[in-house]
């Protein structure tokens, strides 16, 4: 029987109590960068088949609320008081989702039944493997991106696997902090543990347990009733990231929503193939995985913030991973950079969503937070170093009711920046620039988030810098309702002088002494007509020198002479506009709708026909090879078949093949 | 001549020796503005509580001052000590009705408040924003000329930039201008220069550096705690102008002191520049007077509860010290000098409580603040507020509140509560009894928290509760929290006003070494210390004319080198005066140690700031005992009570007639003039020699 509605709310609150003390446990004892600055780690307090119940609000990051650990947690035949179980691999029970992700949990024992799980993840800034840090998108196979371990006992019963644990810190670059971090990690379980036999002392292990169940009902309750309060019907979309892999093609994300009073089906078919690159997201298939659904949270949080957080918000959602395909990758594709990936699974959604409630969505994030690590030597010791530099982050997209944030916001305002006076006493760099950057947010009724700028010059020789995450730099954020898109991301080196080079997605290099590198992040969409914007709010833009006067007239219809709007100037500008067709729902910038004039929905589907018909390791060669092909504008489905077939008269293995699966099928 | 006569009176006051008179201590609330008088001669303590008045801000004071004279005979002429404690500085960021300011940035940096340190308040929302800032970006001017991390200069300042920064600000028509400059914590050199330039070209304007305010490593941290300042200051510096003339023109002979974040004090005459270090005096004025009181009944480990109409906060005492951070909260800034840490846990009283789509009951976020207030206040609110549901479960409105000022009205409580009552299906005393217990859950979050941040079990702790309504609604925290010893002071109305007559002149000092403790640095580590102790006695000796005794404790913020964050170091005096950096970097080992349980005494370890807190410490209130009760209390009368489900017949109590050594039990209510305590089942109750209220749970662990 479900316990009472004022029972629940109070039992929420020592939930949440619990999952925050064990937060703030781990972040005041850790030790990583990753955990202390960046927040890259989760907690989760789960139901005994694995469900997430309670995570912190405060601390961490905000993928996993809807984490359901059962997979792995059933890899493991036998739990006892004292265990601890972990697992970092990505194709076990697909609970990690890339190697340097560690996911601990604790099973929770009253007088011998099994009540709960306390549990949670670290990003471990190496975990061995082919490259420092273990993550590039240039890997091709899971092998190469650390050393990996199934779900296995940490602990059995309060002892420690001295053994497991010598092999992990053997196999990593930086022993010390893994080491730390997992103290401090099982220091938090520990906590977590405390917490809970409190909550049995109060409660009662029957209602402690009952009431996890309730509270997965009411974080369900809440997603169906937002569901409910959004139009019926089928919606599609498509987002892209610029590359495949290194030099490579465009990466297509695709989504159909189908909504049904309560219910959602996400179907990502036609999404890309499974990549020869780390773009990978590991998921099994599972249909209500936590990856696929990060943008679902931030829709239904920000719809209502009361929201409660927990799997039960998964349930009324449904979704659809072909297999072989780059939301559901095979074993061993690499994974590691699947985040850039995920950054676009986020837009993705906000993007159908916004399809559906365009009254209640904002225009697309940024969409790209570049993670910065120099690799360098100290002048003074002599000593190899490595630092992280400021994540270089855009802005929000325009909302509803006001403009995108600028620098930051929306799926990325987790992220903390480092002080530049920090930096610049440790690390022998100099910043010449970190600041917002100028007219870089789509223009709308309410204007997209503007970029951020920062430059930083080299000191030393053969300073080696990473990048990771870089997209955008070609296919822009969204502006919706006629709202413009935010301006593309850019990655230069030695701008405006001799030797000046464009690096864009280009995520590792290095510079010498006098070098400088100068990254801009993307900026936000745009939301409504700018034209409607108004006149008072574009002049504090041109004022703050975030907009030029030249941009104000062309883009917001608006003129500016000196501190001051010229009234009449603007309404003849405003009114000349060629009235006519309503906009479309999105504006996406000139390199997509040049994109999509060659490779339109319709080629997409041809597309998507024929690799579903391969076998998995052939399909992204094919994918290559036919966007080699397929140039010519306006060619559809039937140039991409026509492409097809000259394809395979070059390739007689594939031939036989598609005889022999012919055969079979027949 | 004026600054003569208050510097030479500031130091009889300072060291106690102007002869028997009246101490009064002076804290503004949201609602109430409260009085603590301290008569030096007979060791008595009074209080009193008066409505505040908006719309005239400092008439209450003095009609307080008034009252204070008819009740207890304290003259202007015989007030020798006068500690204020003012909410100016905080409301006028909050309401953002501060000064129009201009910045001068490290041209190529002039976004710096814009990116703040990027994260934003809310991490699952897409339309989360952080507060605005307070300056309006086209008033940020960015010059050439910088400086690096070792002080050095790469490029000259550009002065006729700063020259045309002048012009633009003035033409802006700014009020004031802050110049905080990329690595200017290491060298104040081209700081210096352009206020020098700045305040030539625009004389009319005030001028505030990053560097006078707060020189700390971290450009935003330092950059936007001058824009408090700055901001703050023209609002600080004429009430405080008022506050002065007003005490001269009524004959008051002290100098009135303010007091600080820091839980210190300081004479209001520095606080007219000194602003940001008074802005969160309110919050940390409580804490230093509830860990006054938890000394005196030697309490070790407290944690305080302030809850009043509109607030509620907690706070960690342990070895009867409060605790010190960066990072408090101002509305929705955050402020990076050291002070008391303090952490909001609620909205107070007023917080609202409403049901859900759900049927689920939730209390708060939303507040009915002071105006309207709780339902049963009759001031027009008709929402429920927890204080409505203490009124309907009959803890208050059977007798008056705040020396009359106020009266529950049942009436009122019971028809606000009925509206939550009526979608829950239940009657409303269940449903006002559910509000306490869902407001007391979501309180216990935030203590939780503070409790894991802090590495501390709650268990070993006394809940110390304070404020019109914190003995209100302590003993359910506290049983909730699994706390077993409640302290109720004698008047726990009034502790922020005591804590401005318990609290030491304090100021912190700081210098940012970025130097590794290893032998060769040791020379340079003494020399800064010396350097810093010198700029703390100036302040203590020549600033504020204490010659009492004086106390300084250093500090530094240290870490190992690659690590990206430090922790708070308390540095052995001798080895510091010594320049035995193998001792420091001891302190250091040992202290991460304590925190992260083990040491890595192989690895260079960093200095990044060296710190140092000047106090003196004033004559303190000896408090007189209360007089020792006989026999068993009485009740005044029987109050109908409902909790646990059921209404139930329990005594109230009053608090004068309690006498020290008298014992009691819960259930019960003990009313007095500035708040109410209500003592659920469970507690044994004591009166201990002070007057506090011992409330000692008697019930096993498991059951609390």
């Amino acid at each position: 029987m479900a316990i009472d509605k004022v029972t629940l709310q109070i039992l929420a609150n020592h939930c949440r109590a619990a999952a925050e003390n064990m937060a703030y446990t781990l972040y005041r004892t850790a030790h990583s960068t990753f955990v202390k600055e960046t927040e890259d780690f989760t907690i989760q307090l789960l139901d005994v088949a694995g469900h997430t119940v309670g995570v912190p609000m405060d601390l961490g990051a905000t993928w996993y609320p809807g984490l359901h650990y059962g997979k792995a947690i059933a890899m493991i035949p036998e739990y006892r008081p004292g265990d601890i179980a972990f697992t970092n691999d990505p194709y076990s029970g697909f609970l990690s989702t890339h190697v340097p992700d560690l996911h601990l949990w604790k099973p929770i024992f009253h007088e011998g039944r099994l009540v709960c799980f306390a549990a949670g993840h670290i990003h471990n800034t190496d975990m061995g493997g082919a490259v420092p840090a273990s993550l590039s998108r240039a890997l091709t196979e899971v092998h190469q991106e650390g050393i990996r371990f199934k779900p296995s006992l940490l602990y059995r019963d309060g002892v420690l696997n001295r053994e497991l644990l010598d092999v992990m810190m053997l196999n990593v670059r930086k022993p010390e902090q893994n080491m730390g971090d997992l103290k401090a990690f099982v220091g938090a379980l520990n906590t977590g543990e405390r917490k809970v036999r409190e909550m049995i002392a109060r409660f009662g292990a029957d209602t402690l347990m009952q009431g996890m169940s309730d509270l997965m009902d009411y974080a369900e309750h809440q997603a169906r009733e937002i569901l409910r309060s959004i139009p019926d019907g089928e919606y599609f979309f498509a987002d892209f990231a610029d590359e495949d892999g290194p030099e490579g093609h465009p990466a297509r994300l695709a989504v159909t929503l189908r909504l049904r009073g309560d219910e959602a089906v996400l179907d990502f078919t036609g999404s890309d193939p499974q990549l020869t690159s780390s773009l990978n997201v590991p998921t099994g298939g599972n249909p209500r995985h936590t990856l696929m659904l990060v943008g679902v949270y931030y829709v239904l949080f920000s719809l209502n913030p009361n929201l409660v957080l927990n799997y039960g918000l998964t349930r009324p959602f449904t979704c659809i991973l072909p297999e072989g395909t780059v939301v559901n990758p095979s074993s061993p594709a690499a994974v590691g950079m699947r985040s850039l990936t995920c950054a676009r699974l986020r837009s993705l959604v906000f993007g159908v969503f916004g399809l559906a409630m365009p009254e209640r969505m904002p225009a697309a994030p940024a969409g790209s937070s570049s993670i910065v690590n120099v690799m360098t030597h100290d002048d003074r010791t002599g000593e190899a170093m490595i630092a992280a530099i400021n994540p270089v982050v855009g802005g929000g997209g325009g909302m509803p009711h006001g403009d995108g944030t600028d620098g930051s916001g929306a799926d990325a305002a987790y992220l903390k920046n480092t002080p530049i006076e920090i930096t610049e006493a440790e690390v022998p760099i100099r910043f010449r620039h970190y600041g917002l950057a100028p007219g870089s947010g789509g223009a709308g009724r309410w204007r997209g988030g503007l970029a951020t700028r920062m430059d930083f010059e080299a000191l030393t020789p053969n300073t080696r810098v990473t990048a990771r995450n870089r997209d955008r730099c070609r296919f822009r954020a969204w502006g919706i309702l006629g709202g413009g898109p935010g301006a593309p991301s850019r990655m230069v080196l030695n701008p405006g002088r001799p030797g000046e080079r464009v690096l864009n997605n280009v995520d590792t290099f290095a510079l010498d002494p006098g070098d400088v590198v100068s990254i801009t992040s993307p900026g936000g969409g745009g939301r409504g007509d700018p034209f409607a914007r108004e006149p008072e709010r574009v002049l504090r833009d041109v004022v703050r020198g975030y907009l030029t006067p030249e941009a104000a007239e062309a883009d917001y219809g608006v003129v500016v002479r000196g501190e001051g709007v010229d009234e009449a100037a603007t309404r003849a500008r405003r009114a000349a506009r060629l009235g006519g067709a309503p906009p479309p729902h999105f504006r996406f910038g000139p390199e997509r709708e040049a994109f999509e004039r060659v490779w339109d929905r319709d080629a997409y589907d041809a597309l998507t026909g024929i690799l579903a018909g391969l076998p998995i390791h052939w399909r992204h060669f094919v994918k290559r090879r036919l966007m080699e092909a397929v140039t010519a504008e306006g060619g559809g489905g039937a140039a991409v078949r026509a492409a097809w077939e000259a394809l395979l008269g070059t390739l007689p293995p594939l031939r036989a093949l598609r005889r022999s699966r012919k055969l079979a099928a027949e | 001549m004026a600054g003569r006569r208050a510097r030479s009176i500031l130091r009889r006051i300072g060291n106690g020796v102007a002869g028997m008179g009246f101490r009064v201590g002076v804290d503004i609330g949201g609602t109430f503005i409260d009085f603590c008088l301290w008569n030096e001669e007979t060791a008595e303590l009074h209080s009193l509580k008066v409505l505040t008045t908006p719309a005239t801000p400092g008439a209450e004071l003095l009609r307080g001052l008034e009252i204070l004279e008819e009740r207890h005979g304290a003259a202007p002429a015989r007030i020798t000590g006068f500690v204020h404690g003012t909410t100016v500085g905080i409301n006028t960021v909050i309401q953002r009705k501060g000064a129009r300011l201009a910045m001068l940035a490290t041209a190529g940096f002039e976004d710096v408040v814009e990116l703040a340190r990027l994260r934003m308040p809310e991490a699952y929302s897409l339309f989360s924003r952080r507060g605005a800032p307070l300056v309006s970006r086209d008033c940020v001017f960015g010059v050439g000329g910088r400086l690096l991390s070792d002080g050095s200069e790469e490029a000259p300042l550009d002065e006729a930039g700063v020259r045309r920064a002048a012009r633009a600000a003035r033409a802006k028509g700014v009020e004031g201008i802050v110049v905080s400059l990329l690595n200017a914590y290491r060298n104040p050199a081209h700081e210096e220069r352009a206020a020098e330039i700045l305040r030539r070209e625009a004389p009319e304007l005030f001028v505030f550096r990053s560097t006078e305010v707060w020189p700390v490593i971290r450009e935003y941290e330092r950059t936007t705690t001058a824009l408090i300042n700055g901001y703050v200051h023209p609002k600080v510096r004429d009430y405080l102008d008022n506050l002065i003339g007003g005490l001269r023109s009524r004959g008051v002979p002290a100098e009135p002191l303010i007091t600080k974040s820091n839980g210190g004090v300081m004479s209001a005459a520095l606080g007219r520049r000194n602003c940001v270090s008074m802005v969160l005096s309110g919050t940390a004025s409580g804490v230093i007077g509830a860990a006054f009181l938890a000394r005196q009944a030697r309490q070790d480990r407290v944690i305080t509860l302030d809850i009043g109409g509109t607030s509620a906060d907690v706070a960690l005492i342990v070895d009867g010290r409060p605790q010190f951070g960066l990072g408090e909260k101002i509305g929705d800034l955050p402020l990076y000098i050291p002070s008391v840490s303090v952490t909001s846990i609620g909205d107070g009283g007023g917080s609202i409580a409403w049901v859900d789509e759900f049927g689920v009951l939730k209390v708060g976020p939303e507040s009915a603040g002071s105006d309207p207030g709780p339902a049963c206040y009759g001031r027009g609110g008709t929402r429920p507020t927890i204080t409505d549901a203490f009124t309907v479960c009959g803890f208050l409105g059977q007798h008056e509140l705040a020396y009359g000022a106020l009266r529950p009205d049942p009436v009122l409580a019971e028809a606000a509560i009925a509206t939550v009552a009526g979608p829950m299906g239940l009657s409303t005393e269940a449903a006002a009894e559910a509000i306490i217990r869902v407001a007391i859950s979501g309180m216990f979050v935030e203590v939780n928290k503070l409790v894991a941040r802090s590495g501390v079990d709650p268990r070993d702790f006394a809940l110390l509760p304070f404020g019109g309504a914190g003995p209100m609604l302590g003993c359910f925290l506290a049983r909730e929290l699994g706390v077993r010893r409640v302290m109720v002071p004698a008047r726990p109305g009034v502790v922020s006003a005591l804590g401005g007559l318990v609290a030491d002149i304090r100021n912190d000092f700081i210098r940012t070494l970025f130097a590794t403790a290893e032998p060769a640095q040791g020379p340079a580590i003494m020399r800064e210390a010396a350097a810093l102790e010198r700029q703390g006695l100036a302040w203590l000796r020549e600033e504020q004319r204490f010659d009492g005794p004086a106390a300084a404790s250093w500090f530094a913020d240290m870490r190992y080198r690659g690590q990206s964050f430090e922790i708070e170091v308390a540095l052995p005096e001798v080895a510091l005066r010594a320049g035995d950096t193998a001792a420091l970097a001891e302190a250091f080992h040992a202290a991460h140690e304590g925190i992260y349980d083990f040491a890595d005494r192989d690895s260079p370890v960093q200095i990044v700031n060296l710190r140092l807190v000047m106090a003196g410490t004033p004559p303190r209130p000896a408090l007189r005992p209360p007089p020792r009760g006989e026999g068993a209390v009485v009740a005044e009368r029987v109050l109908r009570v409902f909790f646990d489900e059921a209404w139930h017949e329990v005594p109230l109590y009053r608090r004068a007639a309690l006498g020290a050594g008298q014992r009691f039990a819960g259930p019960c209510v003990v009313a007095q003039d500035d708040t109410t305590a209500c003592i659920p089942p469970g507690f044994d109750a004591e009166v201990d020699a002070m007057g506090n209220i011992i409330l000692e749970a008697s019930l096993p662990e498991a059951a609390g």
